[in-house]
């Protein structure tokens, strides 16, 4: 599975979401989630990639796609991906 | 104006007896016992044996999702609270700024936060989930009420140990009596029985041990052999609500929240003080308007600690005097456990068995009474009485706070 499917699947369970339905462009409010749902669902995406994604970085996540490229970059800057 | 008086026009339970109110009278009417072992793995090495505890499954109630990031005594409530909103069919949207949540809690989210030490002390991982804080805080639980039901009037929480959710519903009978308030869902709850928690509790020297021969019968109020408390977990809910407000809606009333007397001990940080008890009595009684000689049934405090049935016997003595010799007083801790910040709440439920239903509950396993505790008990089994003119329940905390509600029939 692709870090984007990844990522949606994760989201889906964590928001009791249609996984496949979700828009990566669509900013996060859009689909229902909050400021601090995020930040607990962000927890989860750390544990889930082992990376983490500073508190800077955070702030300009907007949406799904958003989280995706931080997720990939961090990957591929600890070589794992 | 006469002032407002205040129904109580529905209750929901989630405890060791069952998770509705009617399942938890049938229980207290058999007195079947919702105290049994701990399991190890909640027990931990704290020592503590028994526990009244639930078998929950929040996904019966919530989605998974959701459970997942509420607290257990959160989850509780939120139960509670959907069944006393249901049975009282108020339509909390439509009451909004005039439809409140008064709420008592003992130690909020203690298992979410003692899941956090477990990881930075035990695991030595010092990631911990984000949502901690607003799982565990002592007010999750009444804030989850709010949020789920739209009930945005007055709003207050309590934590005063033992007392916390009858103070609940006493200061929210006064709010609605004053008219800041319409309806106000007040309760309480409690879920503590995780390892720490319990190794603190144990520390203390106040937890009975196993009966041998019945770990059900492991809490005798009153009786010669008693050796303590036993935990307990769960939640109780009511709607309270202008009674003229109640009766033009044809809304069910249960009773009537007549009586609150509040004091404190000022004396010690555990041992009961009999005029604080006394007093806090006496103020309630005083605010029914009622002679002492109306009240019918006394839902006893009555924990099963050596000093703290003595007092409570000697304080009901005072207020009562010669009529305590026909007066009914009974715990049923016996039954369902200590429910700390929920057990104002659901004692009070317990009280209203008589009023509803003209079934005194019993002290479970009274066989052998404390002379020392010299009060007319309703010992091992429920009795049938015609419904009382009104029922007293006693919630008296470690820190010395004292409350004690007086219900009236509807």
């Amino acid at each position: 599975m692709d870090t984007l499917a990844r990522i949606k699947a994760l989201a889906g369970k964590e928001f009791s979401l249609d996984a496949s339905a979700l828009d990566p462009a669509a900013p996060l409010d859009k689909l229902g989630i909050d400021s601090l749902s995020f930040i607990e669902f962000m927890f989860k995406v750390e544990e889930e990639f082992g990376v983490s994604v500073s508190d800077e970085d955070l702030k300009g996540i907007k949406t799904l796609g958003d989280l995706e490229r931080h997720v990939a970059s961090a990957l591929s800057a600890a070589g794992k991906a | 104006m006469a002032e407002r008086r205040v129904a109580v026009t529905g209750a929901g339970i989630v405890s060791p007896l069952g998770s509705s109110l009617e399942a938890f009278h049938a229980a207290l009417c058999e007195a079947r016992s919702g105290i049994g072992k701990l399991p190890a793995e909640i027990a931990g090495g704290s020592g503590v044996q028994v526990g009244a505890r639930i078998d929950w499954t929040p996904t019966a109630f919530l989605k998974e999702a959701e459970a997942a990031n509420l607290d257990r005594a959160t989850q509780f409530a939120l139960a509670a609270a959907a069944q006393a909103i249901s049975a009282a069919g108020l339509d909390a949207a439509s009451a909004g700024e005039r439809a409140g949540v008064y709420w008592g809690s003992g130690l909020g989210g203690a298992n979410t936060l003692e899941a956090s030490y477990k990881q930075v002390y035990g695991a030595g991982e010092w990631r911990v989930r984000p949502l901690t804080v607003v799982m565990a805080m002592n007010n999750a639980a009444a804030s989850n009420v709010a949020v789920k039901h739209g009930l945005r009037g007055p709003f207050a929480n309590f934590a005063t140990a033992c007392s916390s959710s009858a103070m609940a519903l006493g200061e929210a009978m006064r709010t609605i009596q004053a008219g800041r308030a319409d309806a106000i869902v007040a309760g309480g709850s409690e879920a503590l029985l995780a390892p720490g928690t319990l190794a603190a509790w144990q520390a203390l020297r106040t937890l009975a041990p196993a009966d041998a021969s019945d770990p059900a019968a492991s809490c005798k109020p009153f009786d010669k052999r008693r050796g303590g408390l036993v935990l307990g977990e769960g939640a109780a809910a009511f709607v309270l609500e202008d009674y003229a407000r109640a009766r033009a809606r044809g809304a069910p009333i249960l009773a009537l929240l007549t009586g609150y007397g509040n004091s404190c001990d000022a004396a010690h940080m555990s041992r009961p003080d009999r005029e604080g008890q006394v007093r806090a009595m006496r103020e309630a009684l005083a605010e029914s308007q009622l002679a002492a000689g109306a009240i019918g049934y006394i839902n006893a405090h009555g924990t099963a600690t050596s000093v703290g049935d003595v007092v409570e016997a000697e304080a009901i003595n005072a207020v009562f005097g010669h009529a305590a010799a026909r007066l009914p007083v009974s715990s049923t801790k016996s039954l369902h456990g200590h429910l700390l910040g929920g057990a104002g709440a659901l004692e009070f439920a317990a009280a209203l068995l008589p009023l509803t239903r003209g079934w005194l509950p019993p002290t479970a396993f009274l066989e052998q009474p404390d002379p020392a505790c010299g009060l007319r008990h309703v010992p091992l089994r429920a009795e049938r009485v015609d419904p009382p003119r009104a029922v007293m329940s006693n919630s008296f905390a470690f820190g010395g706070s004292n409350v004690v509600l007086i219900a009236e029939r509807a």
